[in-house]
Protein backbone atom coordinates (compact mmCIF):
# COMPACT_ATOMS: atom_id res chain seq x y z
CA UNK A 1 0.00 0.00 0.00
CA UNK A 2 2.65 2.26 1.23
CA UNK A 3 4.51 2.05 -2.06
CA UNK A 4 1.59 2.37 -5.04
CA UNK A 5 0.72 5.79 -2.78
CA UNK A 6 4.48 6.39 -3.31
CA UNK A 7 4.09 5.60 -6.94
CA UNK A 8 0.78 7.62 -7.40
CA UNK A 9 2.19 10.47 -5.20
CA UNK A 10 5.40 10.86 -7.92
CA UNK A 11 2.77 10.54 -10.50
CA UNK A 12 0.10 13.10 -9.26
CA UNK A 13 2.67 15.99 -8.51
CA UNK A 14 3.82 16.96 -11.98
CA UNK A 15 0.20 16.87 -13.31
CA UNK A 16 -0.51 19.86 -10.72
CA UNK A 17 2.55 21.16 -11.01
CA UNK A 18 1.72 21.80 -15.26
CA UNK A 19 -2.10 22.57 -14.14
CA UNK A 20 -1.13 24.85 -11.43
CA UNK A 21 2.16 26.54 -12.90
CA UNK A 22 0.70 26.98 -16.42
CA UNK A 23 0.75 30.85 -16.94
CA UNK A 24 -2.82 30.79 -18.72
CA UNK A 25 -4.29 28.95 -15.45
CA UNK A 26 -2.40 31.68 -13.64
CA UNK A 27 -3.30 34.56 -15.52
CA UNK A 28 -7.13 32.87 -15.30
CA UNK A 29 -6.58 32.61 -11.45
CA UNK A 30 -4.83 36.46 -10.86
CA UNK A 31 -7.42 37.62 -13.11
CA UNK A 32 -10.91 36.59 -11.19
CA UNK A 33 -8.95 37.69 -7.54
CA UNK A 34 -8.36 40.64 -8.92
CA UNK A 35 -11.98 40.91 -9.87
CA UNK A 36 -13.33 39.26 -6.70
CA UNK A 37 -13.77 42.07 -4.51
CA UNK A 38 -15.48 43.70 -7.24
CA UNK A 39 -18.11 41.43 -7.76
CA UNK A 40 -18.65 41.00 -4.09
CA UNK A 41 -19.49 45.02 -3.32
CA UNK A 42 -21.22 44.62 -6.80
CA UNK A 43 -23.31 41.55 -6.01
CA UNK A 44 -24.39 43.05 -1.91
CA UNK A 45 -25.34 46.66 -4.04
CA UNK A 46 -27.66 43.97 -6.20
CA UNK A 47 -29.19 42.39 -3.15
CA UNK A 48 -29.78 45.57 -0.88
CA UNK A 49 -32.00 46.88 -4.38
CA UNK A 50 -34.07 43.58 -4.36
CA UNK A 51 -34.36 41.87 -0.81
CA UNK A 52 -37.20 39.63 -1.15
CA UNK A 53 -39.38 41.17 1.59
CA UNK A 54 -42.53 41.95 1.01
CA UNK A 55 -43.04 45.61 1.71
CA UNK A 56 -39.71 46.54 1.55
CA UNK A 57 -39.96 48.23 -1.76
CA UNK A 58 -42.71 50.37 -1.25
CA UNK A 59 -40.90 51.32 2.22
CA UNK A 60 -37.93 51.69 0.05
CA UNK A 61 -39.39 54.21 -2.09
CA UNK A 62 -41.47 55.93 0.54
CA UNK A 63 -38.00 56.87 2.32
CA UNK A 64 -36.01 57.57 -0.86
CA UNK A 65 -38.39 58.44 -3.78
CA UNK A 66 -39.39 56.10 -6.53
CA UNK A 67 -35.95 55.89 -8.34
CA UNK A 68 -34.65 54.44 -4.96
CA UNK A 69 -33.82 51.38 -7.16
CA UNK A 70 -31.08 53.30 -8.89
CA UNK A 71 -28.62 54.18 -6.15
CA UNK A 72 -28.26 50.22 -5.66
CA UNK A 73 -28.20 49.27 -9.30
CA UNK A 74 -25.68 51.49 -11.08
CA UNK A 75 -22.72 50.45 -8.05
CA UNK A 76 -23.99 46.87 -9.41
CA UNK A 77 -24.46 47.41 -13.50
CA UNK A 78 -20.51 48.97 -13.36
CA UNK A 79 -19.17 46.63 -11.56
CA UNK A 80 -20.71 42.58 -11.38
CA UNK A 81 -22.36 43.41 -14.48
CA UNK A 82 -19.24 44.35 -16.61
CA UNK A 83 -16.90 42.07 -14.68
CA UNK A 84 -15.59 40.99 -18.03
CA UNK A 85 -13.81 44.71 -18.48
CA UNK A 86 -12.20 43.59 -15.16
CA UNK A 87 -11.50 40.33 -15.67
CA UNK A 88 -9.46 41.48 -19.42
CA UNK A 89 -7.44 44.16 -17.21
CA UNK A 90 -6.46 41.29 -14.35
CA UNK A 91 -5.37 38.71 -17.18
CA UNK A 92 -3.32 41.05 -19.07
CA UNK A 93 -1.39 42.25 -16.29
CA UNK A 94 -0.76 39.28 -15.22
CA UNK A 95 0.49 37.35 -18.04
CA UNK A 96 2.67 40.62 -18.93
CA UNK A 97 4.15 40.01 -15.68
CA UNK A 98 5.06 36.33 -15.94
CA UNK A 99 6.42 37.65 -19.56
CA UNK A 100 8.25 40.53 -18.39
CA UNK A 101 6.48 42.69 -20.98
CA UNK A 102 5.43 47.10 -20.13
CA UNK A 103 2.14 45.67 -18.02
CA UNK A 104 0.02 49.01 -19.29
CA UNK A 105 0.74 48.50 -23.30
CA UNK A 106 -0.10 44.86 -22.30
CA UNK A 107 -3.45 45.57 -20.78
CA UNK A 108 -4.47 48.34 -23.34
CA UNK A 109 -4.05 46.35 -26.18
CA UNK A 110 -6.08 43.53 -24.62
CA UNK A 111 -8.52 46.08 -23.72
CA UNK A 112 -8.85 47.71 -27.61
CA UNK A 113 -8.64 43.80 -29.02
CA UNK A 114 -11.72 42.97 -26.44
CA UNK A 115 -13.72 46.09 -27.61
CA UNK A 116 -12.67 45.63 -31.19
CA UNK A 117 -14.83 42.04 -31.09
CA UNK A 118 -17.27 43.44 -28.70
CA UNK A 119 -20.72 44.10 -31.14
CA UNK A 120 -21.70 48.02 -30.55
CA UNK A 121 -25.25 49.73 -31.25
CA UNK A 122 -26.47 52.63 -32.82
CA UNK A 123 -28.87 54.63 -31.28
CA UNK A 124 -30.64 57.30 -32.82
CA UNK A 125 -29.28 60.56 -34.18
CA UNK A 126 -25.85 58.87 -34.20
CA UNK A 127 -25.33 58.14 -31.34
CA UNK A 128 -23.23 55.01 -30.49
CA UNK A 129 -23.45 52.68 -27.28
CA UNK A 130 -22.23 49.13 -26.30
CA UNK A 131 -24.56 47.35 -24.37
CA UNK A 132 -23.93 47.23 -20.81
CA UNK A 133 -24.79 43.08 -21.52
CA UNK A 134 -21.64 42.79 -23.85
CA UNK A 135 -19.28 43.74 -21.16
CA UNK A 136 -20.86 41.59 -18.75
CA UNK A 137 -20.91 37.68 -18.23
CA UNK A 138 -21.92 37.07 -21.94
CA UNK A 139 -18.37 38.45 -23.21
CA UNK A 140 -16.63 36.53 -20.43
CA UNK A 141 -15.04 33.49 -22.19
CA UNK A 142 -14.32 36.56 -25.67
CA UNK A 143 -12.47 38.32 -23.06
CA UNK A 144 -10.49 35.95 -21.89
CA UNK A 145 -9.57 34.45 -24.82
CA UNK A 146 -8.50 38.48 -26.50
CA UNK A 147 -6.33 38.94 -23.51
CA UNK A 148 -4.30 35.86 -23.83
CA UNK A 149 -4.28 36.44 -28.10
CA UNK A 150 -3.26 39.75 -27.60
CA UNK A 151 -0.65 39.89 -25.06
CA UNK A 152 1.14 36.68 -26.76
CA UNK A 153 1.16 39.10 -29.93
CA UNK A 154 2.74 42.08 -28.09
CA UNK A 155 5.22 39.40 -27.06
CA UNK A 156 5.70 38.02 -29.88
CA UNK A 157 6.91 41.12 -31.79
CA UNK A 158 8.96 42.31 -28.30
CA UNK A 159 10.99 38.87 -28.92
CA UNK A 160 11.14 39.97 -32.15
CA UNK A 161 12.74 43.18 -31.18
CA UNK A 162 10.21 45.24 -33.91
CA UNK A 163 9.97 48.57 -32.41
CA UNK A 164 10.63 52.19 -32.91
CA UNK A 165 14.05 53.19 -31.46
CA UNK A 166 15.30 56.51 -30.85
CA UNK A 167 18.73 57.59 -29.85
CA UNK A 168 19.85 57.57 -26.25
CA UNK A 169 19.25 60.86 -25.41
CA UNK A 170 15.40 60.50 -25.39
CA UNK A 171 14.10 60.67 -21.94
CA UNK A 172 12.90 57.21 -21.02
CA UNK A 173 9.06 58.01 -21.04
CA UNK A 174 9.32 59.22 -23.99
CA UNK A 175 10.77 56.48 -25.87
CA UNK A 176 8.63 53.94 -23.83
CA UNK A 177 5.60 55.63 -25.74
CA UNK A 178 6.98 54.87 -28.89
CA UNK A 179 8.22 51.64 -28.47
CA UNK A 180 4.42 50.37 -27.34
CA UNK A 181 3.07 51.83 -30.82
CA UNK A 182 3.91 48.93 -33.04
CA UNK A 183 2.91 46.20 -31.12
CA UNK A 184 -0.74 47.85 -30.39
CA UNK A 185 -0.99 48.57 -33.86
CA UNK A 186 -0.45 44.90 -34.78
CA UNK A 187 -3.02 44.01 -32.17
CA UNK A 188 -4.87 46.56 -33.92
CA UNK A 189 -4.83 45.21 -37.39
CA UNK A 190 -5.05 41.49 -36.07
CA UNK A 191 -8.47 42.10 -34.06
CA UNK A 192 -9.93 44.49 -36.31
CA UNK A 193 -9.40 41.94 -39.20
CA UNK A 194 -10.90 39.40 -37.17
CA UNK A 195 -13.93 41.72 -36.71
CA UNK A 196 -14.13 42.43 -40.42
CA UNK A 197 -14.23 38.49 -41.69
CA UNK A 198 -16.94 37.55 -39.08
CA UNK A 199 -19.34 40.76 -40.39
CA UNK A 200 -19.74 38.50 -43.29
CA UNK A 201 -20.68 35.59 -41.65
CA UNK A 202 -24.35 34.48 -40.13
CA UNK A 203 -22.60 35.60 -36.67
CA UNK A 204 -22.02 39.09 -37.89
CA UNK A 205 -20.20 39.02 -34.17
CA UNK A 206 -17.22 37.12 -32.51
CA UNK A 207 -18.78 37.48 -29.30
CA UNK A 208 -22.00 35.62 -30.39
CA UNK A 209 -19.94 33.10 -31.85
CA UNK A 210 -17.81 32.62 -28.97
CA UNK A 211 -20.95 32.79 -26.69
CA UNK A 212 -22.85 29.96 -28.56
CA UNK A 213 -19.89 27.75 -29.83
CA UNK A 214 -17.90 28.06 -26.13
CA UNK A 215 -19.01 30.11 -23.68
CA UNK A 216 -23.00 28.20 -23.89
CA UNK A 217 -21.45 24.54 -23.94
CA UNK A 218 -19.19 24.75 -21.49
CA UNK A 219 -21.58 26.71 -18.92
CA UNK A 220 -24.13 23.84 -19.39
CA UNK A 221 -21.72 21.10 -18.65
CA UNK A 222 -20.63 23.03 -15.69
CA UNK A 223 -23.89 23.25 -14.62
CA UNK A 224 -24.89 19.74 -14.58
CA UNK A 225 -24.74 17.50 -11.48
CA UNK A 226 -22.52 14.50 -12.75
CA UNK A 227 -20.07 17.03 -13.78
CA UNK A 228 -19.85 18.80 -10.57
CA UNK A 229 -19.57 15.38 -9.16
CA UNK A 230 -16.26 14.09 -11.18
CA UNK A 231 -14.94 17.60 -10.50
CA UNK A 232 -15.68 16.60 -6.67
CA UNK A 233 -14.01 13.58 -7.28
CA UNK A 234 -10.70 14.95 -8.65
CA UNK A 235 -10.47 17.28 -6.00
CA UNK A 236 -10.87 15.11 -3.38
CA UNK A 237 -7.76 12.63 -4.92
CA UNK A 238 -5.61 15.59 -5.21
CA UNK A 239 -6.10 16.54 -1.36
CA UNK A 240 -5.65 13.09 -0.46
CA UNK A 241 -2.09 13.65 -2.34
CA UNK A 242 -1.37 16.37 -0.41
CA UNK A 243 -1.89 18.84 -3.51
CA UNK A 244 -4.18 21.75 -3.20
CA UNK A 245 -6.93 20.38 -4.82
CA UNK A 246 -9.35 23.41 -4.62
CA UNK A 247 -7.04 25.97 -5.37
CA UNK A 248 -6.01 23.55 -9.11
CA UNK A 249 -9.95 23.01 -9.71
CA UNK A 250 -11.09 26.41 -9.04
CA UNK A 251 -8.51 27.62 -11.84
CA UNK A 252 -10.33 26.10 -14.36
CA UNK A 253 -13.61 26.31 -13.00
CA UNK A 254 -13.62 29.37 -11.46
CA UNK A 255 -15.07 31.51 -15.00
CA UNK A 256 -17.42 28.77 -15.78
CA UNK A 257 -18.98 29.08 -11.57
CA UNK A 258 -18.71 32.65 -11.52
CA UNK A 259 -20.10 33.30 -15.29
CA UNK A 260 -23.32 31.00 -13.67
CA UNK A 261 -23.59 33.15 -10.96
CA UNK A 262 -23.24 36.24 -12.68
CA UNK A 263 -26.04 34.82 -14.95
CA UNK A 264 -28.44 34.20 -11.70
CA UNK A 265 -27.40 37.80 -10.39
CA UNK A 266 -28.70 39.56 -14.00
CA UNK A 267 -31.84 37.86 -13.54
CA UNK A 268 -32.34 38.31 -10.15
CA UNK A 269 -31.82 42.29 -10.77
CA UNK A 270 -34.50 41.24 -13.50
CA UNK A 271 -37.02 40.21 -11.17
CA UNK A 272 -36.71 37.04 -13.73
CA UNK A 273 -36.50 33.26 -12.72
CA UNK A 274 -33.20 32.24 -11.45
CA UNK A 275 -31.71 29.70 -13.84
CA UNK A 276 -28.65 27.87 -12.19
CA UNK A 277 -28.64 25.65 -9.50
CA UNK A 278 -24.79 25.38 -10.02
CA UNK A 279 -22.56 28.40 -9.46
CA UNK A 280 -19.68 29.60 -7.61
CA UNK A 281 -21.94 30.18 -4.36
CA UNK A 282 -23.43 25.74 -4.80
CA UNK A 283 -19.72 25.24 -4.87
CA UNK A 284 -18.41 26.97 -1.83
CA UNK A 285 -21.31 27.56 0.01
CA UNK A 286 -23.17 24.38 -0.04
CA UNK A 287 -20.73 21.54 -0.77
CA UNK A 288 -17.46 22.95 1.21
CA UNK A 289 -19.40 23.55 4.34
CA UNK A 290 -16.57 23.71 6.45
CA UNK A 291 -13.68 23.74 3.82
CA UNK A 292 -13.49 20.75 1.42
CA UNK A 293 -14.84 17.81 2.00
CA UNK A 294 -17.38 19.15 4.22
CA UNK A 295 -15.13 18.85 7.15
CA UNK A 296 -17.42 21.17 9.16
CA UNK A 297 -19.31 18.11 10.85
CA UNK A 298 -16.25 16.50 11.63
CA UNK A 299 -14.27 19.41 13.21
CA UNK A 300 -17.73 19.35 15.57
CA UNK A 301 -17.61 15.58 16.25
CA UNK A 302 -14.07 16.14 17.69
CA UNK A 303 -14.86 19.45 19.81
CA UNK A 304 -17.43 17.28 21.17
CA UNK A 305 -16.41 13.55 21.08
CA UNK A 306 -12.71 13.06 21.18
CA UNK A 307 -11.48 10.94 23.87
CA UNK A 308 -7.65 10.85 22.31
CA UNK A 309 -6.07 14.29 23.38
CA UNK A 310 -4.84 14.11 19.81
CA UNK A 311 -8.40 14.60 18.34
CA UNK A 312 -9.27 16.61 21.52
CA UNK A 313 -6.70 19.54 20.71
CA UNK A 314 -6.65 19.62 16.79
CA UNK A 315 -10.96 19.66 17.39
CA UNK A 316 -10.00 23.20 19.27
CA UNK A 317 -8.05 24.13 16.63
CA UNK A 318 -9.51 23.41 13.85
CA UNK A 319 -13.09 25.00 14.72
CA UNK A 320 -12.15 28.73 14.70
CA UNK A 321 -10.73 28.34 10.88
CA UNK A 322 -13.46 25.66 10.39
CA UNK A 323 -16.19 28.61 10.83
CA UNK A 324 -14.38 30.23 7.49
CA UNK A 325 -14.38 27.41 5.91
CA UNK A 326 -10.95 26.84 6.13
CA UNK A 327 -9.82 23.19 7.33
CA UNK A 328 -6.12 22.49 6.68
CA UNK A 329 -5.76 21.96 10.38
CA UNK A 330 -8.15 19.00 9.54
CA UNK A 331 -6.18 17.87 6.21
CA UNK A 332 -2.59 18.11 7.51
CA UNK A 333 -3.59 17.52 11.40
CA UNK A 334 -5.58 14.54 11.18
CA UNK A 335 -4.56 13.84 8.64
CA UNK A 336 -6.78 13.08 5.70
CA UNK A 337 -3.75 13.14 3.29
CA UNK A 338 -2.72 10.02 2.43
CA UNK A 339 -4.68 8.09 4.70
CA UNK A 340 -6.82 5.59 3.45
CA UNK A 341 -9.77 5.25 5.99
CA UNK A 342 -10.46 9.25 6.28
CA UNK A 343 -10.38 10.03 2.38
CA UNK A 344 -13.89 7.39 1.93
CA UNK A 345 -15.74 10.03 3.95
CA UNK A 346 -13.80 13.30 2.38
CA UNK A 347 -14.92 11.96 -1.00
CA UNK A 348 -18.29 11.26 -0.51
CA UNK A 349 -19.38 13.91 2.29
CA UNK A 350 -19.18 17.10 -0.11
CA UNK A 351 -20.55 14.79 -3.09
CA UNK A 352 -23.57 13.92 -0.65
CA UNK A 353 -24.16 17.61 0.52
CA UNK A 354 -24.12 18.36 -3.92
CA UNK A 355 -26.83 15.77 -4.34
CA UNK A 356 -28.34 16.98 -1.29
CA UNK A 357 -28.22 20.44 -2.01
CA UNK A 358 -29.10 19.95 -5.84
CA UNK A 359 -32.53 18.34 -5.24
CA UNK A 360 -33.48 20.56 -2.75
CA UNK A 361 -33.33 23.30 -5.02
CA UNK A 362 -34.60 21.11 -8.32
CA UNK A 363 -37.32 20.35 -6.27
CA UNK A 364 -38.37 23.80 -5.22
CA UNK A 365 -37.72 23.09 -1.30
CA UNK A 366 -35.04 25.93 -1.09
CA UNK A 367 -34.40 28.50 -3.96
CA UNK A 368 -31.55 28.48 -6.17
CA UNK A 369 -28.71 31.39 -5.49
CA UNK A 370 -29.67 34.33 -6.10
CA UNK A 371 -26.06 35.42 -7.71
CA UNK A 372 -25.10 37.49 -4.85
CA UNK A 373 -21.00 36.60 -5.07
CA UNK A 374 -20.30 36.52 -0.86
CA UNK A 375 -17.02 35.42 -0.37
CA UNK A 376 -16.02 31.57 -0.02
CA UNK A 377 -15.05 32.24 3.90
CA UNK A 378 -18.35 33.08 4.75
CA UNK A 379 -19.42 30.73 7.66
CA UNK A 380 -21.84 27.93 6.89
CA UNK A 381 -25.86 29.36 7.88
CA UNK A 382 -25.23 33.37 7.73
CA UNK A 383 -24.08 32.08 3.94
CA UNK A 384 -27.24 29.62 3.41
CA UNK A 385 -28.82 32.79 4.31
CA UNK A 386 -27.69 35.25 2.04
CA UNK A 387 -27.99 33.17 -0.84
CA UNK A 388 -30.94 31.35 -0.77
CA UNK A 389 -33.01 32.77 2.30
CA UNK A 390 -33.65 31.34 5.78
CA UNK A 391 -34.59 28.19 3.40
CA UNK A 392 -30.68 27.89 2.67
CA UNK A 393 -29.81 28.34 6.22
CA UNK A 394 -31.71 25.87 7.41
CA UNK A 395 -30.28 23.66 4.61
CA UNK A 396 -26.78 24.45 5.60
CA UNK A 397 -27.90 23.07 9.07
CA UNK A 398 -29.14 19.98 7.51
CA UNK A 399 -25.71 19.55 5.63
CA UNK A 400 -23.69 20.04 8.87
CA UNK A 401 -25.63 16.85 10.55
CA UNK A 402 -25.47 14.85 7.56
CA UNK A 403 -21.85 15.57 7.29
CA UNK A 404 -21.50 14.40 11.24
CA UNK A 405 -23.37 11.38 10.54
CA UNK A 406 -21.12 10.31 7.24
CA UNK A 407 -17.98 11.01 9.17
CA UNK A 408 -18.97 9.56 12.52
CA UNK A 409 -17.88 5.79 12.16
CA UNK A 410 -14.25 7.28 10.85
CA UNK A 411 -14.13 9.60 13.31
CA UNK A 412 -14.64 7.17 15.87
CA UNK A 413 -12.26 4.35 15.03
CA UNK A 414 -9.43 6.89 14.34
CA UNK A 415 -10.06 8.60 17.57
CA UNK A 416 -9.89 4.73 20.02
CA UNK A 417 -6.54 4.35 17.51
CA UNK A 418 -5.42 7.61 18.72
CA UNK A 419 -6.52 6.67 22.63
CA UNK A 420 -4.86 3.23 22.70
CA UNK A 421 -1.88 4.73 21.13
CA UNK A 422 -1.90 7.88 23.73
CA UNK A 423 -2.50 4.84 26.47
CA UNK A 424 0.54 2.77 25.18
CA UNK A 425 2.89 5.40 25.17
CA UNK A 426 2.27 6.82 28.81
CA UNK A 427 2.37 3.07 29.93
CA UNK A 428 5.61 2.56 28.43
CA UNK B 1 17.72 39.13 12.56
CA UNK B 2 16.41 35.74 10.57
CA UNK B 3 13.91 36.48 7.93
CA UNK B 4 11.78 33.36 7.57
CA UNK B 5 9.11 33.39 4.71
CA UNK B 6 6.66 30.61 4.27
CA UNK B 7 4.60 29.86 1.40
CA UNK B 8 1.22 28.32 1.17
CA UNK B 9 -1.53 28.90 -1.87
CA UNK B 10 -3.68 31.74 -0.39
CA UNK B 11 -1.89 32.81 2.55
CA UNK B 12 -5.01 31.99 4.88
CA UNK B 13 -4.19 28.96 6.75
CA UNK B 14 -0.54 29.91 6.70
CA UNK B 15 -0.75 32.99 8.39
CA UNK B 16 -2.60 31.46 11.44
CA UNK B 17 0.79 29.33 11.58
CA UNK B 18 2.79 32.62 11.20
CA UNK B 19 1.47 34.08 14.78
CA UNK B 20 1.98 30.47 16.20
CA UNK B 21 5.74 30.64 15.31
CA UNK B 22 6.22 34.49 15.73
CA UNK B 23 4.64 33.97 19.93
CA UNK B 24 6.88 30.64 19.98
CA UNK B 25 10.26 33.32 18.78
CA UNK B 26 9.02 35.90 21.44
CA UNK B 27 9.33 33.25 24.01
CA UNK B 28 12.42 31.75 23.23
CA UNK B 29 14.03 35.42 22.37
CA UNK B 30 14.78 34.76 18.93
CA UNK B 31 14.76 37.84 16.67
CA UNK B 32 12.92 36.56 13.73
CA UNK B 33 10.74 38.55 10.66
CA UNK B 34 8.20 35.78 10.18
CA UNK B 35 5.66 36.37 7.36
CA UNK B 36 3.15 34.11 4.85
CA UNK B 37 2.76 34.38 1.37
CA UNK B 38 1.21 33.37 -1.66
CA UNK B 39 3.13 30.86 -4.14
CA UNK B 40 2.42 33.58 -7.09
CA UNK B 41 3.99 36.89 -4.57
CA UNK B 42 7.29 34.99 -3.70
CA UNK B 43 8.69 36.40 -7.15
CA UNK B 44 8.16 40.15 -6.21
CA UNK B 45 9.16 39.57 -2.37
CA UNK B 46 12.80 38.17 -3.29
CA UNK B 47 13.06 41.51 -5.07
CA UNK B 48 12.71 43.78 -2.44
CA UNK B 49 13.67 41.41 0.43
CA UNK B 50 16.12 39.51 1.88
CA UNK B 51 15.05 35.76 2.79
CA UNK B 52 17.04 33.54 5.15
CA UNK B 53 14.74 30.88 4.91
CA UNK B 54 11.63 29.56 2.51
CA UNK B 55 9.52 27.16 3.83
CA UNK B 56 6.33 25.65 1.91
CA UNK B 57 3.11 24.92 3.13
CA UNK B 58 2.45 21.18 2.66
CA UNK B 59 0.01 21.89 0.38
CA UNK B 60 2.41 23.14 -2.37
CA UNK B 61 5.08 21.00 -1.51
CA UNK B 62 5.06 19.92 -5.27
CA UNK B 63 6.69 23.11 -5.44
CA UNK B 64 9.95 22.79 -3.72
CA UNK B 65 11.91 21.35 -7.07
CA UNK B 66 10.37 24.59 -9.19
CA UNK B 67 11.84 26.71 -6.47
CA UNK B 68 15.14 25.03 -5.72
CA UNK B 69 15.81 25.73 -9.30
CA UNK B 70 14.38 29.08 -9.63
CA UNK B 71 16.33 30.04 -6.23
CA UNK B 72 19.36 28.20 -6.97
CA UNK B 73 22.46 30.89 -7.06
CA UNK B 74 20.47 33.09 -3.94
CA UNK B 75 21.65 31.03 -1.22
CA UNK B 76 18.18 30.69 0.56
CA UNK B 77 17.10 27.27 2.20
CA UNK B 78 14.09 25.90 1.02
CA UNK B 79 12.15 23.08 2.68
CA UNK B 80 8.53 21.76 3.13
CA UNK B 81 6.89 22.16 6.54
CA UNK B 82 6.16 18.84 8.28
CA UNK B 83 2.95 18.03 7.10
CA UNK B 84 1.80 16.86 11.01
CA UNK B 85 3.54 20.09 12.23
CA UNK B 86 1.56 22.26 10.16
CA UNK B 87 -1.86 20.75 10.96
CA UNK B 88 -1.45 20.79 14.48
CA UNK B 89 0.13 24.56 13.94
CA UNK B 90 2.94 23.34 15.95
CA UNK B 91 4.76 27.26 15.76
CA UNK B 92 7.46 25.67 17.70
CA UNK B 93 8.32 23.20 15.74
CA UNK B 94 8.25 24.55 12.54
CA UNK B 95 10.61 27.66 13.99
CA UNK B 96 12.81 24.75 15.13
CA UNK B 97 13.02 23.49 11.18
CA UNK B 98 13.63 26.78 9.81
CA UNK B 99 16.47 27.92 12.80
CA UNK B 100 17.94 24.67 11.66
CA UNK B 101 17.89 25.05 7.51
CA UNK B 102 19.24 28.52 8.58
CA UNK B 103 22.29 27.50 10.72
CA UNK B 104 23.48 24.69 8.39
CA UNK B 105 23.91 27.78 5.82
Amino acid sequence: MQKLIGILENKMAPIAMKLDGNRYVTAIKDGFFGVMSLLIIGSFFLLLGNLPINGYSQFMSSLLGKNWSDYFTVPYDVTMNIMTLYVVIGMSRSLARTYKLDSISAITSALVAFLLLTPMLELKDGVFGIPVANLGPSGLFLGMITAVVSVEIVRFIDKKGWKIKLPDTVPENVSRSFSALIPTLFVIIVFNLIRIIFSFTKFASVQEFIYHYLQVPLLSLGSTLPATILITLFEAILWFFGIHGSNVVSGIMKPIWLALTAENAEAFGAGQPLPHIINFQFYSNFMKVGGFGGTFGLALLMLIFSKSSHYKTLGKLAIGPGIFNINEPIIFGLPIVLNPMMIIPFIFTPIILAVVAYFAMATGLVPYTNGTNIPWTTPPIIAGFLVSGWKGALLNIVQILISMVVYFPFFKSADRMAKKQEEEQSAA
Amino acid sequence: MKTIMLVCAAGMSTSLLVTKMKNAAQSKNIEADIFAVSASEVDDILEKKKVDVLLLGPQVKFMKSQFESKLADKNIKIDAINMQYYGMMNGEKVLEQAINLIEDK
